[in-house]
């Protein structure tokens, strides 16, 4: 089930906030409408919590994590590290990184077993990725985009990306990644996937503006779909859907 | 192609506000002063421009009219037809070309005209030529009242046509009058058509959407349409027809088989054949309505061969090759076969525009969104860990169907019981319950680390009241060793010395008191400029001035004499000459006057020079001068001259007129 929501007007929800399998991360906002819509979804099984980064909102950027850990950059304050490490099971560990490209969510794209990171990150700081997250990391491109978390959002059961990839980029990077992808939009056009979605591997989030079709598309390629679902007319699976999808982008 | 906004076209002026609108801005834009005695040919430049500019006026009016409606052979062939119909055709092109010959007529007229007033050699006839000019032009305007009224109405209409899109996917709802196709509009959109148990409810098209297969749909109502020739249908049918025709999309043909609109399936089938010309190329559905009164196995054997009959005639150009058209049966009041006629029309529909996208190009288009359609999924087996994930996922998505019967209370809910956002700041240790060894830990500050070490180590908590107890202490070592230096003093001295020394202080006190006394008295410090001619004019004793060691006179005289003009220090010498003879003081008036006058007035600040009529001339003399000026004054006052005294306004300078190095004349505007 991937929810449409907005952070105080804005449809990226990606900046603010971020989803893995064992927490959830929001900023501090003037209310806590958008925090209790990710509360009321994944409360009841992770922990979801209220961090500022270097007292900025914008958590979701800098920010890198899987269901084993959770990296923050150097502007980090010594409180804050505190809090996530307050806050989140005692299983994650939470790590400071001494990294020049302090974007650590638009640098490094993740799940629970890969990696993908921009070219141009340090030695040491791959090493640390692949340490406390426990993943394989591979220093990759997307279309082009040295970016690698704005333009990609996957997790272990697939995942969406640029949607200029070619489908031989694609191809190479489902056999690194091991999950089926797609490329595609969020936000009624949006190609900043990383801020326009987050999702772990049961449940997702979206921008507002985004469309019903995109939804879909999200929703199947990370295998979101109740399964209750297949004795109805079953417009969203994907066969039946290709048409509208083709009367839509084409 | 020129994009129309049919929506925010400006509103067009009725001729006579026209005709305002133009001379009123020729009035305001251009210059109005002109005079006889200017040179000829700045007089022909002056009239010439207000002619000229008027004609601009009116072209840009009218101009901007004739570009801003649509012109009905550049906008899509659905809107040019609809517009020819609801506006008739002839009449709009008409309006809009009388605009524009009225536009070329007004040039004409200007071109004539500024020819004429080049030739015309005084003002006078300058200025009729440009009278006649204007006049003729506002004549032509005025005689397209009709136009313009008509154009304006044409706007006010085109402002509230629905915001139909004609390439969007569509579903086109036709039939005869009352076969319940406004009903069925309202079934499956919004859009709440007026539905009544007469003929031609709907007058007009109407738009609604709806959502199916994640995607959007336009649903367009159009009048009932009635079985006779094309030429004899009205305004009102034709919209139908206009949309039937020029619109690409699934056409849903209403029959009611329960004739209760009034019309027999007869009726019925004849118009569908009459009309089924328009449906060629497109997606048919035949609904047979109002099932609830009249099922179809119900009907009749010819009855039901004329559906069929209806059926038959159409072949749809379906993804299947040649189809035949469907019938589904519906009713709207029990919405059976709602559903069914809804997605059968949206799914063929849908069909052959992916038919169509897929051939668009010989599939390139499709062929380069292929990594959007389709998705690549790794040639690995499932590994072993995402299994365990997609099992946990599993889990937790039926465990979270669970919990949604109860949704959790939120932050959200606390927020608004606490004042709401804004106010509500949001407790950031609840969310440690559960992750820390001990919960009564969670409120615990989190420590303040700088430099590597922690700030409150160096913190004292009663810094402050130890602060205040340093400085008591202070004060009162301080106060004991100033007493004990007085004593030891003190003791130093013999009785009479001391006694002495307190003489001193009590004198020192008492001086002081009655200083403060003084000031309080006059407190307004005094210049000595004036303290010393006060003192002098007292005429305290001289000996008071030697006491301080300095002889007065020469006080005074050194003040004077660098204050003052030396002819009246002469003056203050022969005063203080006088002030020795005490006795006869009074047998010099001028000089009483002057002591008088310098003792002062007890109300009279000693630092003002003496009253004006105590100054100058002496009494005979100001009378005399007094006569003199009356004298002076009388010729000027009988004949009325003006004097200094007069109020006078001179000359209105124009600033822009007078400066700046153009000369006069140099431009135009001048």
């Amino acid at each position: 089930m991937c929810t449409r929501l907005q952070f105080e007007g804005t449809n990226e929800i990606g900046v603010v906030s971020m989803l893995t399998n064992a927490y959830a991360l929001t900023c501090v906002g003037n209310s806590e409408n958008f925090f209790s819509v990710l509360e009321a979804e994944l409360g009841d099984h992770i922990p979801v919590v209220h961090t500022s980064i270097a007292g900025c909102r914008f958590v979701g950027r800098v920010c890198v994590g899987n269901k084993r850990g959770l990296l923050v950059p150097n502007t980090t304050g010594d409180q804050e590290l505190q809090h996530l490490r307050n806050a989140l099971p005692d299983a994650v560990v939470v790590q400071r990184v001494d990294e020049r490209l302090s974007a650590l969510g638009n640098c490094i794209a993740c799940n629970d077993h890969v990696a993908l990171c921009h070219t141009d990150l340090d030695r040491e700081t791959e090493e640390i990725v692949a340490d406390v997250l426990g993943v394989e990391v591979f220093r990759q491109t997307i279309c082009g985009n040295a970016l690698v978390g704005s333009y990609a959002r996957f997790t272990n059961q697939g995942g969406i990306v640029h949607p200029r990839t070619s489908v031989d980029d694609l191809e190479e990077l489902a056999s690194l990644l091991q999950v089926p992808l797609i490329a595609g939009t969020v936000n009624r056009g949006s190609d900043v996937l990383g801020a326009g979605l987050i999702a772990n591997d049961w449940a997702a989030f979206c921008g507002y503006d985004t469309t019903s079709t995109e939804i879909n598309v999200i929703e199947n390629v990370l295998k979101l779909h109740d399964d209750d679902d297949s004795d109805d007319d079953g417009p969203q699976k994907p066969e039946r859907f290709r048409d509208a999808l083709i009367d839509t982008i084409c | 192609m020129p994009v129309y906004d049919l929506k925010r076209l400006a509103a067009v002026p009725s001729a006579s506000e026209l005709v305002d609108i133009v001379l009123m801005r020729t009035q305001r834009k251009t210059p109005t002063v002109v005079h006889p005695g200017y040179k000829i040919t700045r007089i022909r430049s002056f009239y010439m421009r207000k002619v000229k500019f008027t004609q601009q006026t009116i072209s840009e009016r009218l101009g901007a009219i004739v570009q801003d409606f649509p012109r009905l052979d550049d906008v899509h062939p659905f809107h040019s037809d609809l517009m020819g119909v609801l506006y008739d055709r002839d009449h709009y092109k008409l309006a809009l070309g009388q605009l524009n010959t009225c536009k070329k007529l007004c040039e004409t007229v200007t071109r004539d005209y500024v020819r004429l007033i080049k030739y015309a050699d005084s003002l006078y006839r300058c200025k009729s030529l440009k009278v006649a000019a204007l006049g003729r032009m506002m004549t032509l305007l005025k005689r397209q009242r009709a136009s313009l009224g008509y154009l304006e109405e044409v706007r006010k209409h085109l402002g509230r046509l629905p915001a139909l899109d004609p390439s969007a996917r569509t579903l086109l709802v036709c039939g005869f009058p009352n076969v319940g196709k406004s009903s069925f509009m309202n079934k499956v959109t919004r859009a709440e058509v007026e539905v009544q148990p007469y003929a031609f409810t709907t007058k007009s098209l109407y738009v609604g959407h709806m959502d199916h297969r994640y995607l959007r749909w336009q649903v367009i109502d159009t009048p009932g349409i009635l079985d006779h020739e094309l030429e004899k249908r009205n305004v009102i049918e034709m919209q139908a027809v206009t949309a039937l025709a020029h619109l690409p999309c699934a056409v849903l043909f209403f029959v009611d088989v329960s004739e209760q609109c009034g019309y027999t399936i007869e009726q019925q089938s004849s118009l569908f054949h009459s009309i089924r010309a328009l449906f060629a190329d497109k997606q048919l559905v035949l609904v047979a309505n109002k099932t609830d009164a009249k099922k179809v196995e119900d009907l009749d054997a010819g009855r039901k061969q004329l559906l069929e009959d209806m059926l038959s005639a159409h072949r749809t150009n379906g993804p299947g090759g040649d189809e035949m058209a469907k019938m589904v049966e519906m009713s709207n009041v029990t919405e059976q076969g709602v559903a069914d006629v809804k997605n059968l029309a949206c799914d063929l529909l849908l069909a052959h525009r992916v038919e169509k996208r897929r051939a668009y190009q010989g599939g390139a288009r499709v062929r380069d969104r292929l990594n959007r359609l389709h998705g690549t999924t790794p040639d690995a087996v499932e590994d072993i860990r995402k299994v365990a994930a997609a099992a946990r996922s599993e889990a937790d998505a039926a465990e979270a169907r669970v919990a949604k019967a109860a949704p959790r209370p939120t932050e959200r809910d606390v927020m608004w019981r606490n004042g709401g956002p804004g106010v509500y700041s949001a407790d950031l240790t609840r969310e440690y319950i559960g992750q820390l060894k001990c919960d009564e830990w969670r409120t615990d500050l989190v420590p303040e680390i700088m430099d590597g070490k922690n700030v409150l180590d160096f913190v004292d908590e009663d810094i402050v009241a130890k602060l205040a107890l340093l400085d008591e202490d202070e004060a009162e070592a301080e106060e004991g060793l100033e007493s004990a230096a007085r004593e030891a003093a003190h003791a130093a001295l013999s009785p009479a010395e001391l006694a002495l020394v307190t003489a001193v202080r009590d004198k020192k006190v008492l001086n002081r008191r009655v200083a403060q006394a003084a000031r309080g008295r006059r407190n307004a410090p005094v210049p000595r400029q004036a303290r010393l001619r006060s003192e002098g004019a007292a005429g305290n004793d001289e000996d008071d001035a030697t006491v301080r060691g300095r002889a007065k006179s020469a006080a005074v005289k050194r003040t004077r004499s660098l204050s003052r003009p030396s002819e009246r220090d002469g003056r203050a010498a022969a005063r203080a000459e006088a002030m020795d003879v005490d006795g006869d003081a009074d047998a010099n008036p001028a000089k009483k006057q002057k002591r008088s006058a310098s003792r002062g007035d007890a109300h009279r600040s000693q630092s003002r020079p003496p009253p004006r009529d105590e100054q100058g001339l002496n009494e005979a003399d100001q009378d005399a001068a007094r006569e003199i000026g009356k004298k002076m004054q009388k010729k000027m006052n009988r004949m009325a001259r003006s004097g200094e005294a007069d109020r006078k306004t001179g000359p209105k300078l124009i600033r822009w007129m007078n400066e700046g190095k153009m000369g006069r004349g140099a431009r135009n505007c001048r």
